[in-house]
C-alpha cells in the first residue's frame, strides 16, 4: 500500500488559505486545530503530502504576513528570526556568518540551493525531524521559541521542545511566530560537523559545537548537540558543566566523549548502522572538541 | 473540494490569469496552461531538479510550489532565454562544450547555468558544483556541464 501512495503523482485535496495578518492566521488555526497544516517554504509538508504521510485538509500559507518575515539582531539581546524567513536568507547573511558560525555552518549544509530559496528554518524545527541539521546549532546556542495562539503567546527553549520523532510541545492552535537566538558568549566560535554519503543526503550525524574561553576554566564554555542519533537532537548539559572544571583538557574531552556515547541512542537505517552512528559520535566529537579547544 | 483559484503569472514576460486547483503545482500549471515542455515532472519530491524555474529571481523547484504560492510570481524557463534562431550566451556554451547527453535534465542545467552567470560572475568550480547539487544528470556528463558553465561565464564577459 505504501508503495502505491509512494507513485502518488496528484497531491491530495485541500482547502487553501492566505491569512495576510497574524490574528487571521491564530483565528483560522485555533477553528481548524490538526486539520490545518501551515505552509511556510513547503519542501516537507508538500513531500509529505506527495508521499501520503500527511493529507491535511486546510493549508495556511503564511507567506503573505508580513509581520512573520523578520530578521532582526541587536547587540545584546540577540538574533529574532520570523517564520517564514527562508533558510537561503540566512546563509547569505553575512551578520549571522560572523555572530553565529555554528548556525550559518549548519543553514548551508541543509539540502540544496534551490530547496533552501523555499525552506525555513521555523520549518525545519517545527517538522522535528531527528535530523534537522539546525537543530543542534540552535540548541548550543540556546534558543528560544514563541509559541502563539488566540490565548497569547509563550517563550519554550528549544532544549524542551522536541519530544520525540516528529513531535514537539506545540498545541493544535499554536504556531512558531519567532525563533529567538540569545546573544553568543563573547569569542565563541564553532562549527556544525555534518556526516554524510553526499552533500544534499540527510545526515547520518550531525554535530554541532561552540567553544568560548578555552585556556580560562571559570570563563570556559563547552556546548555539543547532535541530530541523527536518538528521536530527538540532543543537547548535553552534563558536558558545558564538566569543561567548568580546572583540569587537563585531555582529560575533560575523553570524559566529554563518555558522557556523550552513554547519551545517545542511534538506530541502524538505509543510511548507516548503529555502530557506525557510534563511531562517528565518538571521534567526530574527540576532532572536533580537540580543534576548536586547541589541544594537540 | 472543486474550489478553483485565480492566479496571475507572468511566464517568460507574458503575463496571464489562470485559474488553478489548490492542489496544482507550480510545474503543472506551467506545462499544461502555459504550454511550456522544458520543465519536467521527475521525483516530484524535490530530490532531481529536473523541475528546476527561476521564479523571481530565485532557483526554485516547481514541483514544491503550489500554484495558488506562485500568484503574482515571474517566471522564466529555458524558453525565455533565446530569441528564434539566436540561442542565448548559456546555451551557445552549452552547445560548444557538449553540455548535455539524452538531453532530458539539460533545461533545469540551463537555468541552473543562467542563474550562475547572472549572479555568481567569479564563481568558482567549486561553488558551481555546490550550485548543481540540487539536480541531477542520470547520464551522469557532468564534467561537461560545469566546462560548459565556466565557458557561459567566459563569454558573458567577453560581450
Amino acid at each position: 500500500m505504501r508503495t502505491v501512495l509512494a507513485f502518488r503523482t496528484i497531491l491530495p485535496t485541500f482547502t487553501y488559505h492566505r491569512p495576510s495578518s497574524l490574528a487571521e492566521l491564530l483565528e483560522l488555526k485555533a477553528k481548524l486545530g490538526k486539520d490545518a497544516a501551515i505552509l511556510a517554504g513547503g519542501t516537507d509538508l508538500l513531500v509529505d503530502m506527495k508521499m501520503g504521510v500527511k493529507r491535511p485538509p486546510h493549508v495556511i500559507d503564511i507567506k503573505s504576513i508580513k509581520e512573520l518575515h523578520v530578521l532582526e539582531y541587536k547587540e545584546g539581546s540577540g538574533l529574532i528570526i520570523g517564520p517564514t524567513v527562508t533558510l537561503r536568507e540566512l546563509e547569505t547573511n553575512s551578520l549571522l556568518k560572523e555572530k553565529y558560525p555554528v548556525l550559518w555552518d549548519a543553514v548551508r549544509k541543509i539540502a540544496d540551493v534551490a530547496l533552501r530559496e523555499r525552506a525555513t528554518l521555523a520549518g525545519n524545527i517545527a517538522n522535528a525531524s531527528p535530523a534537522a541539521d539546525s537543530a543542534p546549532a540552535l540548541l548550543v546556542y540556546d534558543a528560544k521559541v514563541e509559541l502563539t495562539s488566540v490565548n497569547g503567546s509563550r517563550l519554550v527553549p528549544l532544549r524542551e521542545f522536541f519530544t520525540g520523532v516528529k513531535k514537539t510541545v506545540m498545541k493544535e492552535n499554536e504556531v512558531i511566530t519567532k525563533i529567538m537566538v540569545p546573544e553568543p558568549p563573547a569569542g565563541a566560535k564553532g562549527e556544525y560537523f555534518k556526516a554524510v554519503r553526499s552533500a544534499e543526503d540527510l545526515a547520518l550525524v550531525g554535530i554541532a559545537a561552540l567553544v568560548a574561553n578555552p585556556n580560562n576554566p571559570a570563563e570556559r564554555v563547552v556546548r555539543l548537540a547532535y541530530a541523527s542519533v536518538a528521536p530527538t537532537p540532543v543537547y548535553v548539559k552534563e558536558v558545558e558543566e564538566l569543561f567548568k572544571k580546572d583540569e587537563p583538557l585531555n582529560k575533560l574531552i575523553k570524559e566529554a566523549v563518555n558522557i556523550m556515547l552513554s547519551k545517545v541512542s542511534p538506530i541502524s537505517d538505509v543510511r548507516a548502522t548503529r555502530e557506525y552512528r557510534l563511531h562517528l559520535v565518538k571521534y567526530v566529537t574527540a576532532y572536533l572538541l580537540r580543534k576548536l579547544l586547541g589541544v594537540k | 473540494m472543486a474550489e478553483t483559484i485565480t492566479i496571475r503569472l507572468k511566464v517568460n514576460g507574458v503575463e496571464k490569469e489562470v485559474a488553478v486547483k489548490p492542489n496544482e503545482r507550480l510545474l503543472d500549471v506551467l506545462r499544461e496552461k502555459f504550454y511550456i515542455n522544458s520543465v519536467k515532472a521527475g521525483c516530484l519530491r524535490g530530490e532531481c531538479g529536473i523541475c528546476t524555474v527561476i521564479m523571481n529571481g530565485r532557483l526554485v523547484k516547481s514541483c514544491l510550489v503550489l500554484a495558488p504560492e506562485a500568484d503574482g510570481a515571474e517566471i522564466l524557463t529555458v524558453e525565455g532565454l533565446s530569441r528564434p534562431g539566436k540561442p542565448s550566451v548559456v546555451q551557445r556554451a552549452f552547445i560548444e562544450k557538449f553540455g548535455f547527453q539524452c538531453g532530458f535534465c539539460t533545461p533545469a542545467f540551463i537555468m541552473a547555468a543562467y542563474w550562475i552567470v547572472e549572479n555568481m560572475p567569479n564563481a568558482s568550480e567549486e561553488e558551481i558544483k555546490e550550485i548543481l547539487n540540487s539536480m541531477i544528470c542520470r547520464c551522469t556528463g557532468y564534467k561537461q556541464i560545469i566546462e560548459a558553465i565556466k565557458y557561459a561565464i567566459e563569454l558573458k564577459k567577453q560581450a
